[in-house]
């Protein structure tokens, strides 16, 4: 059955990043040069082909997008300069978007007005809700224990309703995902057996980041800086995750934070910030290495306000130590106004990369291991074999 | 029989001839024979002191024949026989042996190899008795041209003709100048307006002096040799039989540009020309340009934009050859078509993007850059074209397999243009009867040489431009042209023209009249004398070509070819079998 070409479907990438895509000529230079492309999974040129023809149905079937680290030697190596790293990107936000069943992806990544209007609104909320709530339950002078300005129980039943929503909405989402890159018929059968086997290579590809390092050595330059400050990154995002859902309490505590709280939270805001310095300064000089050269604008978003989070964060934790508890509420209440909008922006945005990109990996073992039972099958049954 | 004195030179060619041929042994042999006065060898005969060698020879000993053991006389005739002539002898008193392409070439003994050296140039020996003194004679050339087609290629080759200062006769058999390119808006690259290419020189012509146009008028005869041509000029739809009068021309050089056609895309069923109201030609296209209005014949501006390259080009069914010109028109108009509907989408549906001109390959990055959807498909597979159903939100659907992406795939058109290729006038091969000249297997004029000779015909006098030879785009055209009125321009400006001492020729005495020799000539060059006395056939000189089809047809032996008479070729027999 011919699929159907959306000759306006380029121009829909645009706005996801993609702008060059339309240069290509498919000389697979950019394939060829790719360290993650293989028999099965082969990009970027496939992709930039079937994007310049606007087959939607078979793009949204891509895995291979996910498989790319973005090195960036495909792109400086393009003779055309048709930017196939950044076609890879701006893919992978075209996948996110179309992975979210809210829309609300697709409303971020096409406009930037609206992305911008919903943060200062979700902010705005956040700040009101607990100010009013503080000044109505709590005393501004108290930072914790009895009658504290934002008590941290109120705190944690907050986070955890706001963690369970979001990750309801990632799990849909991932879900949304396994149907459409596993659950169609261009796939070979998947037993089930194989989901079971290979379970491991989840949390396996989220805390090592491994296929970035292996992208990376093939550079001659900064050869693990990059993966290195990633995990970096990851790690203090995912201990401060923990922190805040499950510790909330032992954190907000005063002196006496149990010590491995304690020890754990000065290592993730190290984390962080390292990570937020490295990438503020890619950014803010672009001509650092070429994948930071086009930022998108929720790129920027994200930077923004993980400084203010990792800041007001560090600034709270002083100002409670040295007694300025009135400051230190105030504070505490600017840190939430930023931690909730850059929450909310966590399925719809680069964020929703922690989750997809490991499912992706995980998906794409599976998907080697059923073609290779597939064609064990095949060369059972004579004239089954596909040539 | 009487005798000579015979000077033999054989060439060792460097090692070309030397390392398979013994030269020496041949040398040896040779000056045993009987009227050999002379043998040397040599290095290199061609060269200037191999030459100066024979000079000197021929006016120390004066000798009265020169044969030259060495290469092909493709390849050095004339050098030798211009020694000759330096020496103060006929030129035709030479003969070559060729023992390097069809002896050391070929050969891998050495032993036998010298022998049929030595048998080549026996044979050599044995004929150059036989020649005769030959004169060339020279005929005047008229400075009238006459160009047949009025496009691009005709009307510069008049103008060039013109501002030189001589007569031409400009025939067109349409009612108005310009041709096929008047039916064009803008031209790739550059998209300059086809218009402002043709009208000045459409004003020029007019008001030229040295210009007589023939408008809606075709060339019916020709008649003559080069130099000396008369045609006559008759209009195409003759409203008055009676009072009219057919316009005899003498003129000296014909340059015919009688141009192309453009392919029936009926005659490809799967695109459905003809039949869907809105796949078109590209020439159709242009009139909706031209017109400044592009819509479906719905009356509706089409939003998806479809081209298919090669109609009718680049294939087994219809014609094998690239019609040169089809991809960069396609890219004008995805131009165009971008730049006129802001927002719609255009699919350019190819074989091969063949951007080999001048500027082209820029044009074809500037036409990726306003994002066209360049598709490829395979020759063999052609895209088929199919209207929709209701619902869709297009008129029809191309199937293609997609060759890049190896996916079958459907492109949305609500324009189809079909990028139709070249093909030959209809009346090719009757033009090509007309002025003696031939064409290919696709009707194409044929150039005596297709590299060195692009514009001359193996007729005198009848030169070839524009898109009557192959397909070509303008920039050739107009090169051609001025070729082919230069090469005219030279002939005139010679005044004379020589023509060949070898020809045949009728002993009209011998004759009886069969006119067997004027329905074989493949030159058209004996014409049938019937009035005072005995009809006979009468060879004219500057038309033959010496081919010999003639002389050994005539059943009286009336015909004799001039330095391949019957005694020279059983001499040279003769000599190679003793």
């Amino acid at each position: 059955m011919a699929i159907r070409v959306n000759p306006g479907l380029i121009e829909e990438l645009v706005h996801f990043g993609a702008e060059d895509v339309q240069y290509c000529y498919h000389c697979g230079d950019c394939s060829a040069n790719c360290p993650h492309s293989d028999e099965v999974f082969r990009f970027p040129r496939k992709w930039m082909r079937t994007l310049q023809m606007g087959l939607e149905r078979k793009l949204e079937t891509a895995l291979e997008p996910w498989l790319c680290y973005y090195c960036g030697q495909c792109s400086e190596q393009c003779p055309r300069e048709a930017d196939p790293g950044e076609t890879m990107m701006s893919l992978r936000r075209w996948l996110i978007s179309r992975y979210d069943f809210t829309g609300v992806a697709r409303l971020f990544y096409t406009s930037r007005q609206a992305e911008i209007w919903t943060i200062i609104a979700i902010a705005l909320l956040t700040g009101i809700g607990f100010l009013w709530y503080g000044l109505s339950f709590g005393n501004i002078h108290v930072y914790d224990g009895d009658g504290a300005f934002l008590p941290s129980s109120f705190i944690h039943t907050f986070d955890l309703t706001l963690g369970s929503l979001l990750a309801l909405v990632l799990l849909i989402n991932a879900f949304r995902m396994w149907y459409l890159t596993l659950h169609n018929e261009r796939v070979v059968p998947i037993p089930w057996w194989l989901y079971i086997k290979r379970i491991y290579l989840i949390p396996w590809h989220f805390f090592t980041q491994k296929r970035y390092a292996e992208c990376e050595s093939k550079r001659s330059t900064h050869i693990f800086m990059p993966w290195i400050i990633h995990l970096f990154l990851m790690l203090g995002y995912v201990i401060m995750l923990v922190l805040v859902m499950a510790f909330i309490e032992q954190l907000q505590l005063g002196p006496a934070i149990f010590w491995p709280v304690h020890v754990f939270g000065y290592a993730a805001t190290i984390g962080l910030l390292i990570g937020t310095i490295y990438f503020i300064q890619n950014r803010a000089i672009r001509n650092r290495q070429i994948q930071y050269k086009k930022s998108h604008s929720t790129d920027w978003v994200f930077v923004i306000l993980l400084c203010i989070i990792v800041v007001t964060g560090i600034l709270q934790h002083l100002l409670h130590r040295t007694g300025f508890l009135a400051a230190a509420n105030i504070t505490y209440v600017i840190h939430l106004m930023a931690v909730v909008p850059w929450l909310f922006r966590m399925p719809f945005s680069k964020w929703a990369h922690l989750v997809y990109r490991p499912l992706a990996m995980y998906f794409a073992d599976i998907l080697r291991d059923a073609i290779k039972i597939q064609e064990k099958k095949e060369q059972l049954i004579p004239g089954l074999a596909i040539g | 029989m009487k005798t000579c004195k015979i000077g033999v030179y054989i060439c060792s060619c460097g090692t070309n001839i030397a390392k398979m041929v013994d030269v020496e042994a041949v040398r040896e042999y040779i000056s045993t024979l009987p009227d050999v006065a002379l043998s040397r060898t040599y290095k290199y005969m061609c060269s200037n002191p191999g030459q100066e060698i024979i000079v000197q020879d021929i006016k120390e000993h004066r000798l009265d024949r020169v044969v030259v053991a060495a290469c092909s006389p493709r390849m050095h005739e004339r050098t030798f026989r211009r020694a000759l002539s330096t020496a103060g002898l006929n030129p035709y008193l030479l003969e070559m042996a060729n023992i390097r392409e069809q002896c050391s070439w070929v050969h891998e003994d050495p032993v036998l190899a010298t022998e049929k050296a030595k048998a080549l140039t026996r044979a050599a020996v044995n004929r150059v008795k036989f020649h005769e003194p030959l004169e060339s004679m020279s005929v005047d050339m008229t400075a009238s041209s006459m160009v047949i087609g009025g496009g691009i290629a005709g009307m510069t080759a008049a103008l060039e003709l013109a501002d030189a200062g001589h007569y031409v006769f400009l025939v067109e058999k349409d009612d108005h100048l310009g041709g096929n390119l008047a039916r064009v808006d803008l031209t790739a690259p550059y998209l300059d307006s086809a218009r402002d290419l043709i009208v000045e020189r459409i004003t020029r012509i007019r008001n030229h002096a040295k210009i007589e146009v023939h408008m809606g008028s075709k060339v019916t005869e020709v008649k003559g040799y080069i130099g000396n041509f008369t045609a006559r000029i008759e209009l195409v739809n003759k409203l008055d039989n009676i009072l009219y009068q057919p316009d005899e021309v003498k003129i000296g050089s014909i340059v015919v540009c009688t141009g192309y056609k453009e392919f029936d895309a009926s005659r490809i069923t799967h695109y459905g020309y003809g039949k869907l109201p809105n796949v078109i030609t590209s020439f159709e296209f242009e009139k909706m340009i031209k017109a400044g209005r592009i819509e479906t014949k719905q009356g509706r501006t089409p939003k998806y934009i479809a081209i298919i390259h090669c109609v009718g080009s680049r294939s087994q069914e219809f014609h094998t050859y690239c019609s040169r010109v089809c991809c960069m028109t396609a890219l004008k108009y995805a131009h165009e078509m971008k730049s006129a509907i802001p927002g719609c989408y255009v699919s350019d549906i190819y074989i091969d993007m063949h951007a080999f001109g001048k500027g082209h390959e820029d044009f074809y990055t500037r036409t990726s850059e306003v994002k066209t959807l360049f598709l490829m498909y395979d020759k063999n597979d052609k895209p088929v074209i199919r209207p929709t159903e209701p619902g869709d939100n297009c008129e029809m659907l191309i199937e293609v397999n997609e060759r890049l992406s190896g996916e079958v795939i459907e492109i949305p058109a609500d324009l189809v243009i079909l990028m139709v290729g070249m093909e030959a006038r209809e009346d090719a091969r009757e033009m090509a009867r007309l002025v003696n000249i031939s064409t290919d297997k696709d009707g194409w004029f044929m150039e005596s040489h297709p590299k060195l000779e692009p514009v001359a015909t193996t007729t005198d006098g009848i030169y070839i431009a524009g898109t009557c030879v192959a397909p070509k785009d303008i920039p050739d055209t107009v090169a051609q042209a001025r070729a082919a009125a230069a090469r005219v321009l030279a002939k005139i400006s010679k005044g004379k023209i020589d023509v060949d001492a070898v020809y045949a020729e009728v002993n009209e005495e011998l004759c009886a009249g069969c006119r067997l020799c004027n329905t074989l000539c493949p030159y058209s060059a004996i014409e049938f004398i019937e009035d005072n006395g005995k009809p006979r056939s009468h060879v004219i000189s500057a038309l033959c070509k010496a081919c010999g089809t003639c002389v050994s047809s005539c059943p009286s032996s009336a015909i004799k070819g001039r330095h391949f008479t019957d005694q020279q070729i059983f001499a040279e027999i003769e000599g190679m079998l003793a």
